[in-house]
């Protein structure tokens, strides 16, 4: 062998898998043209953002739950502070918004109270076992996940006996949500969230050196790394900041073209609850459902329903992402068998409920929560992480690897 | 690397979504308006500006 082929890293032909490739694009024009014939432009693009938003997750490979877990188990911090990186960065974007348009946009704020403590605590303790939150659940499954399917299944199931449990939760006691742009105007919302994020990442980051010495910077990271830009955009892995810079404006979209900003389970709500309403069990003795936006969107289609939309972009990004990396199913190559089958249906059943009762998941409370400077956001996030350390410790039995 | 799914395994779950996509759809006021019926009350902007949550749960102020 020549000293030159040894020393000259040859770049492996770029592969795809041209079948599920094809097929992700093939629904995705087939469901935009369907879109676009029976609703309206705004609900196109809003599924294209739906779309963009799953290739992010996917080859951004960000997930809530795992970063949670790693800094947890293997006290490292990278995608921790990513997470709270990309808080700061949509707040930024979506705060001013919110406070100049008051009649127009509506923030994801929420009541503060029993409802939103426990669900969001049941909601932590159901990512670590289902095996991701509200987001992971989507884009594995669209990636080919097996097991994740059953957790969405279950997620769906939760959701609904939240939604006719959530009256009786909220009767408990709670406040009216609290605004921080309300409080403190504009720029002190955004300040005060920053000086938060930015000591929850100091503590994030102490954990880190003490357990290790050094602190990897995985967030920072903007280049693509050896593949090249194109390669690396077309099939991953993206440098997290990527992905954080297409969620942060993907969510800031959703909220200029939608309304509000991005949400994920009140669609797995509204499936739960149509599929029922088709076998004959009538939706209006639940209370829930007779709240105006449940009733509007259970009463008309799921194409004009921009969360369902989204979901369904995103399901196929995720798709197309993982046939553009030829990892579509991948992590399904060992089924789930006794107690792992066991933690997806409970996490699911877990990370539905919870997510009713605490006024969303990790986009639509969390992510979104903070973003519009509600107090139910951070109320969540705390709530949420010991319920995660919670879950954290129930894996083994479970036989999850942590 | 070698597929390890069933081509027709995901041909027929998308298709199986998309039949549930139509079918609920084609019962839709939307669909009905699409098809000239003007008496159906549609919802294309679904927002309730005056719910308390995301979901659309009323105030804990409001509850009797």
């Amino acid at each position: 062998m020549s000293q030159a082929s040894t020393l000259t890293p040859t770049r492996q032909p770029l592969q795809i898998d041209r079948f599920v490739v094809g097929v992700a694009l093939f629904g995705l024009a087939l469901l935009g043209f369907l879109i676009w014939l029976e609703t309206a432009p705004f609900l196109v693009v809003l599924f294209a953002v739906g779309t963009l938003l799953g290739v992010a997750l996917y080859h951004g490979a960000f997930g809530f739950t795992a970063g949670w877990r790693n800094l947890v188990t293997k006290k490292r911090g990278a995608g921790m502070r990513a997470q709270l990186l990309l808080f700061a960065l949509t707040s930024l974007l979506m705060v001013p918004l919110l406070g100049n348009n008051p009649d127009d946009l509506i923030g994801a704020v929420a009541p503060v109270g029993t409802s939103l403590i426990v669900g969001s605590f049941i909601f932590g303790v159901g990512m670590q076992l289902g095996g991701g939150c509200g987001s992971g659940t989507l884009f594995t499954v669209g990636s080919g996940n097996i097991r994740m399917v059953v957790t969405l299944l279950f997620f769906i199931i939760g959701a609904v006996i939240g939604s006719i449990h959530l009256p009786w939760w909220l009767d408990l006691p709670a406040v009216d949500p609290i605004s921080l742009i309300d409080g403190l105007g504009i720029p002190g919302a955004i300040a005060a969230q920053w000086l938060a994020l930015g000591a929850i990442a100091w503590w994030v980051t102490r954990i880190e050196r003490r357990a290790h010495g050094n602190v990897e910077r995985a967030e920072w990271r903007f280049r693509s790394g050896d593949n090249g830009f194109l390669r690396t955009l077309l099939t991953g892995r993206w440098p997290f900041f990527w992905a954080i810079a297409v969620l942060a404006i993907g969510n800031t979209l959703t909220l200029v073209l939608g309304g509000s900003p991005w949400g994920i389970t009140f669609a797995f709500n509204l499936w739960g609850a149509k599929a029922l309403q088709a076998v004959g069990v009538d939706m209006s003795q639940f209370e829930f459902w007779t709240w105006d936006y449940p009733a509007m969107a259970l009463a008309d289609s799921v194409l004009v329903n921009i969360t369902s939309v989204m979901n369904f972009g995103l399901l196929l990004g995720a798709m197309l992402a993982a046939g553009m990396a030829n990892r579509f199913n991948e992590a399904s190559r060992t089924r789930p068998q006794g107690r792992q089958f066991l933690a997806a249906i409970v996490g699911g059943l877990m990370l539905g409920y919870g997510a009713r009762l605490g006024f969303g998941c990790n986009i639509g409370a969390l992510f979104s929560g903070i973003a519009s400077a509600s107090l139910h956001g951070w109320i969540w996030f705390a709530s949420a992480f010991l319920g995660s350390m919670m879950g954290i410790r129930l894996r083994p039995w479970f036989r999850l690897p942590n | 690397m070698q597929a390890v799914y069933r081509r027709s395994s995901v041909l027929i779950a998308l298709a199986v979504i998309l039949v549930l996509i139509m079918a609920d759809h084609l019962q839709s006021p939307t669909f009905a308006f699409n098809m000239g019926r003007g008496n159906v009350e549609t919802t294309l902007m679904q927002q309730d500006s005056t719910a308390c949550a995301p979901c659309g749960a009323p105030c804990p102020s409001a509850r009797e």
